[in-house]
């Protein structure tokens, strides 16, 4: 299981702010200097704009066989179509949003109080323990089939191999989290007067934190592995349903619409991510 | 908070502690150790390392339940932690999460202060310790001596009548902590709490104690307890002669323990 920490993916304007033991965490920086970080920010993701590029020569040249790989510009052309005049697109990335995020957001709740609760309750952890340690490998996906008998080819079997999928990585996260507070920093609370309860919301769970937020981000890829492959599988809307439907109406523009939309979503999604976690978590030690 | 000055403020009776060890076989930690402090003392535990001295004060702080015997505060014996017995420890146990103030305000907000009051209170304390201009950092961006100090007014702000101290200055560097021990020689002078010191530094013991407990390793024993009658205030103190002659006194107490226990 990686653990991928927040703090590894510090945006760059956090690196020069360290080692200053003389101004404040938030001290502001000069507008100038903000807007030329913005920029190579962005400036950072020029191997994707390269092949775009790369991509719309090549086919300008006939080199690429436009079944498979139409040119970018009439993908651009299709984006336009299926957002401002259709509309269509916007129904599938919503479909597929609503689906993807219900089942995160369900995980996230049912994992994330697991795993504090794995973690402190000795029983709990005993009974969990096992069964997550014996389901955690097996691959989600191949339970689909089973929940479409029992739920359907709707909503309601795709979010829960949704909530399945992200159960795991949040649950194993946080358990992991909350083992891993440091004793002291319990004993401390205890002897400030903390009650139970206090030390879960004011120790606990600040602690373990940056482990369920890795957690999270791991979640939220396979969410979005998830809702492609379920709505491949069977569906009537959605963004895997588009791919699906482009493909067998030989529609290779609108095919790579979805491809690139989905690749941008788990994209933004993640760098929303990151940049809260770099928010929530400027106490941490680099 | 009441009782008179000089009374039996903390009172360990024969407190034996076994750890179970990988083996099966139980390790003795403590063996029947009693130590009394009375009101407004300053009591410090020296020993070698494995005397099982720290283990002591976390069962004094309630933290630990002893295998065996008694704590008694005021009389009255313990059960389980306490805002009115204070604990600092060694390293930075205060929360990386919370900025300065709100490290110092944990207790106050534990213990349901209305806000203006907990406001109040940490700026006193703040002010105490010299870092009041440091209120809105967190502890990353401070030095190991400023973090001890934040450590100490975390628990002068809950209020206790009895300070645990598990060398709290043990992992500064020599001046930081010259620095550190004559400011808490200040605080003590002037507010007499009691206060259980673990230290495994002989000087360190010598200049803060009126009392210190000596103690030595497997099992955990009370070796002797010897009275310091260096006139106070204390920071000129380490250059009287007495001085040297405790520190001696002290450390050919413990010397053979001490070397057993490095190897």
């Amino acid at each position: 299981m990686t653990i991928v920490t927040a703090s590894d993916q510090a945006p760059p304007k956090e690196a020069n702010g360290q080692g200053s033991a003389h101004s404040p965490a938030h001290a502001p920086k000069p507008s100038g200097q903000k807007f030329w970080n913005r920029l190579s920010a962005v400036a950072r993701y020029y191997p994707v704009f390269l092949i775009f590029l790369v991509w719309e020569i090549l086919s300008r040249l006939d080199v690429l066989d436009p079944m498979f790989m139409p040119p970018l510009e009439d993908v651009a052309r299709t984006f336009y179509q299926q957002v401002f005049v259709t509309h269509e697109l916007l129904g599938h990335i919503g479909v597929s949003f609503m689906r993807a995020g219900a089942g995160l957001g369900l995980a996230a709740i049912v994992g994330i109080a697991a795993g504090i609760l794995m973690g402190r309750v000795r029983a709990i952890e005993s009974f969990l323990d096992p069964l997550i340690s014996a389901l955690f490998p097996t691959p989600k996906l191949a339970l689909f089939p089973l929940m479409m008998i029992f739920l359907g080819i709707g909503d309601a079997s795709k979010i829960a191999l949704i909530f399945l999928g992200c159960f795991f990585p949040i649950v194993i996260n946080t358990y992991t989290g909350v083992k891993n507070v440091d004793k002291f920093f319990v004993w401390n609370a205890l002897t400030k007067g903390a009650s139970q309860r206090q030390l879960i919301w004011h120790v606990i769970i600040p602690a373990s934190l940056p482990f369920v937020f890795a957690g999270l981000r791991v979640a939220t890829s396979t969410a979005f592995l998830l809702i492609v492959a379920s709505e491949l599988i069977a569906a009537n809307d959605g963004l895997g349903y588009l791919i699906m439907f482009a493909e067998r109406s030989f529609d290779p523009a609108l095919m790579w619409c979805g491809i690139l939309v989905i690749a941008g979503m788990g994209f933004t999604v993640d760098r929303l991510l990151l940049a809260l976690g770099a928010r929530l978590f400027v106490w941490q030690d680099k | 908070m009441n009782g008179a000055p000089g009374a039996v403020h903390v009172e360990i009776r024969r407190i034996t502690q076994r750890f179970r060890s990988g083996r099966g076989a139980d390790l003795l930690a403590l063996d029947r150790v009693d130590l009394q402090a009375r009101r407004g003392e300053f009591v410090s535990i020296v020993g070698p390392s494995g005397c099982g001295k720290s283990t002591l004060l976390y069962i004094v702080a309630g933290l630990l339940r002893a295998s065996d015997g008694q704590v008694l505060v005021d009389g009255k014996p313990i059960d389980g932690p306490d805002p009115d017995r204070g604990l600092v420890l060694q390293n930075s146990s205060i929360f990386p999460w919370r900025t300065v103030e709100e490290n110092v305000a944990f207790g106050p907000q534990m213990s349901g202060v209305p806000q203006t009051e907990r406001r109040s209170r940490v700026a006193h304390y703040l002010d105490m310790v010299g870092l009041t201009k440091f209120a809105g950092f967190y502890p990353r961006e401070l030095s190991g001596g400023m973090k001890q100090r934040i450590a100490i007014a975390q628990m002068l702000a809950c209020g206790p009548s009895v300070f645990l101290m598990d060398e709290p200055f043990g992992a500064l560097d020599s001046l930081s902590r010259e620095v550190l021990q004559d400011q808490l020689l200040h605080l003590w002078e002037r507010d007499r709490k009691t206060v259980l010191f673990v230290t495994h530094s002989i000087d360190e013991a010598v200049l803060l104690s009126d009392r210190i407990v000596v103690m030595s390793p497997l099992p955990g024993r009370v070796k002797e307890v010897v009275e310091v009658d260096l006139p106070r205030p204390r920071q000129e103190t380490r250059a009287l002669p007495q001085f040297g002659q405790l520190r001696n006194h002290i450390w050919s107490a413990i010397r053979k323990e001490t070397m057993e226990a490095i190897g």
